[in-house]
């Protein structure tokens, strides 16, 4: 028998198709699969880490209903469409894709595959069966931002970035915000390493800064590379980004930030389940438990736990909000005015720096 | 007892110099499930994921062909090189370099439309690739600097441009602050040439340039001159070829396949300029030009081959769980077996005798 390639190209898109027309025939008899994207190892201990723990829970809380898949240390790039595209024909009717540089992938695939839900975090660009779903790390960082006002003893913190984006942005502003509310001499050096994920290059990231004389350290980075630097060379400080990273610097971590996917992920499993999904755009906080606050550390004194406690609860029943003026940019310019909040809108395409940070060349 | 003894072979042998490349995916085959079987995982299933799935599923193929297609070109260019004995190591470096002169034409031409401009990014490609392995060059005739080390030590530097280029002069003004390139416009994409599939005209060019390779390396002066340099340097230098110019040539070859590649890449599937770009096509290609036995024609195979572990792996990661670390292991042992047994082309075991052997010694 001869074929030509097109020819079988066509058959084998055909009988490909088959597989997809028996899922929708059969309906919610079937179990709901679901997808996960992870830029990067799901053993990072920090962000995909979080998000693997999110679908675990909707694992344990849907059972038989849900199966669940992921693919994990995927580039953010051409390699990300293969990954949705094999997901979607692997039946996958819900798909989340955890990172940001996923975007454009996504966008790209969503229209070839109507009846699958997807659903992008971080991100900017909607479509009909694409939603956003983000999370206010933000509260977190000026949770931090309050601890290292009260307790490094150079006023100064170094911040690990990935890429200068507003995400990014917002948390550096956040955290320095509550740091200078508490002394106002305090200062940030952020850096970027253009990677979510680089044990070495975070590690060296901070092995620079202490040695410019930062004592405290954050990071929006997915690992606690940084954080065990930081044990190494003694200094006071850092936080865990994402997840709990005690157990990786156990006299070094004053709190951490934790991503708590898990109740978003069921309400949209639950969502495709019943069949009322709709692409969303949320952005929930402390308020609805998707960020948390790790434990305090011991050596933490008594009144920063309270202070940050205050901050804590503070942007849970809404009386504070650390976007509020006045706030000046690093040049000194006001950019907001007192008692004005910034939007959402505002904040989610961020290009600039507080006052108190030292901007990166 | 039996005794075995290495015996060197009169002249290489042909069986086993194309036998070895097939003994050794076979054998990473068996090796691999025995591997994975004895961790916990189904070891049939991860081998038949990741080496059987992506050629038995049509739909799969698409994949394999853009994957394997830069692996193609480059592997081509670094065959011709090590025929010569010049080892370019630095084909990331190049292929970056050429993409990013890509870049620069379709930025340079953004909002236009013409036939002229996506050949215009090819040349420019090209132009730089080789431009950036001629430092290299320059460095090993000039001053015999060893090219392993520049030419790897040059894609280092070529990452770095990367992101200078992306967060400053190229930044998208639509990307609200994320560092990479606008999208390039609809003449400066490389056209699918398979309708309703993801097959760009990067993968018949990858096809045309390895027979082209394949004809120039074996029926022309060039291609003569080529390996006999390589395979018997005195005697090239004595019938009259520059060794110089050998050097020179090799590298301009290599380096400018790696460029082109680096154009078709992101002119096809990327379509922009992100800081996730390097890929590590280059480096994965050296692997395809020694399975290939340096020859274009084994190249194509080899490109296949190694595209289809990449593209299994991540049907593998889904259906089966394997982590993703299993497709650099399942690589790495293809290669090491491969080197392993190339023993075999020049030397033949021999069963002795013990008397024999005693006279031997």
């Amino acid at each position: 028998m001869t074929l030509s390639r097109r020819g079988f190209i066509k058959v084998g898109g055909a009988a490909m198709t088959l597989p997809l027309l028996g899922g929708a025939a059969f309906g919610q008899a079937e179990k709901l699969k679901i997808g996960f994207i992870y830029v990067g190892s799901i053993n990072d201990n920090g962000y995909n880490y979080a998000h693997n723990q999110g679908r675990l829970y909707v694992e344990e809380n849907l059972g038989d209903a849900v199966e669940t898949m992921f693919v994990e240390n995927v580039p953010e790039g051409p390699d990300c469409e293969r990954v949705v595209r094999e997901l979607a024909q692997q039946g996958c009717k819900l798909i989340f894709a955890t990172s940001f540089g996923f975007g454009d992938s996504v966008i790209k695939v969503a229209p070839e595959f109507p009846d699958v839900a997807f659903e992008h975090a971080t991100g900017y660009m909607k479509a009909d069966n694409v939603g956003l779903y983000n999370a206010r790390f933000y509260e977190g960082r000026a949770v931090c931002g309050v601890i290292a006002g009260h307790m490094s003893k150079t006023a100064k913190a170094g911040y690990i970035g990935s890429f200068p984006i507003p995400e990014v942005v917002m948390g550096i502003n956040s955290f320095v915000l509550a740091a200078r509310q508490v002394n106002p001499e305090f200062t940030i050096t952020p850096v970027y390493i253009s990677t979510w994920n680089d044990p070495a290059k975070e590690a060296d990231a901070a092995r620079a800064m202490i040695d410019q004389g930062i004592d405290i350290i954050a990071q929006h980075t997915d690992g606690p590379a940084a954080l065990q630097v930081a044990a190494e060379r003694g200094i006071v400080g850092g936080f865990g980004q994402g997840a709990d990273m005690s157990a990786f610097a156990p006299e070094t971590q004053l709190t951490a930030i934790i991503d708590h996917w898990g109740p978003h992920y069921l309400a949209s499993a639950k969502a495709v389940l019943e069949g009322t999904w709709a692409p969303g755009d949320t952005w929930e906080g402390l308020k609805e438990d998707v960020v948390q606050m790790g434990p305090y550390h011991s050596k933490v004194p008594a009144d920063v736990v309270k202070a940050a406690e205050a901050m804590r609860t503070g942007q849970i029943d809404g009386s504070v909000h650390i976007f509020t003026g006045p706030i000046k940019d690093h040049t000194g310019t006001e950019r907001v005015a007192a008692g004005v909040t910034m939007t959402d809108a505002e904040l989610l395409s961020m290009d600039w720096y507080v006052e108190g940070v030292i901007p990166p060349a | 007892m039996m005794r075995y003894r290495l015996e060197k072979r009169p002249e290489p042998s042909k069986l086993m110099l194309y036998g070895t490349p097939v003994a050794a995916v076979v054998l990473t085959m068996i090796l691999g499930c025995l591997l994975f079987s004895a961790i916990g995982y189904n070891g049939l299933r991860a081998v038949q994921e990741i080496f059987l799935t992506p050629l038995t599923n049509p739909y799969k193929w698409q994949d394999l062909g853009i994957k394997a297609a830069p692996l193609i070109i480059i592997g081509t260019g670094l065959s011709v090189a090590y025929r010569a004995n010049v080892w370019n190591i630095g084909a990331e470096g190049q292929y970056i370099i050429g993409a990013l002169a890509a870049t620069g034409v379709a930025l340079m031409t953004w909002g236009m439309s013409g036939w002229w401009i996506l050949p215009l990014m090819a040349i420019a490609g090209m132009a730089a690739g080789m431009a950036y392995a001629s430092v290299p060059a320059f460095l090993k005739t000039r001053l015999n600097v060893n090219e392993i080390l520049t030419s790897l030590m040059l894609t280092y530097a070529s990452v770095q441009l990367i992101y200078y280029l992306i967060r400053g002069p190229w930044k998208d003004p639509m990307g609200i602050g994320f560092p990479q390139s606008r999208l390039f416009s609809e003449a400066a994409r490389l056209p699918n040439i398979i309708p309703g599939t993801i097959v760009h005209l990067g993968v018949p060019i990858a096809v045309i340039v390895a027979l082209i390779a394949w004809f120039v390396m074996s029926k022309t002066v060039f291609g003569y001159r080529m390996r006999v340099v390589g395979a018997a340097p005195h005697a090239a230098r004595y019938g009259g070829f520059s060794e110089t110019k050998t050097i020179w040539l090799a590298m301009l070859v290599s380096g400018g396949l790696a460029g082109l590649a680096g154009m078709l890449e992101v002119a096809g599937p990327f379509q922009r300029m992100v800081p996730g770009f390097p890929t590590n096509y280059g480096f994965t290609a050296i692997i395809v030009a020694f399975l290939g036995r340096l020859n274009p024609l084994g190249v194509i195979v080899a490109g296949v081959v190694l595209a289809i572990t990449f593209v299994g792996g991540q049907v593998a990661q889904t259906t089966i769980g394997l982590p993703d670390e299993a497709t650099g292991i399942f690589q790495a042992m293809m290669l090491f077996l491969l080197l392993a047994g190339d023993i075999l082309v020049r030397y033949r075991i021999r069963r002795v005798s013990p008397e024999a052997s005693v006279g031997a010694a």
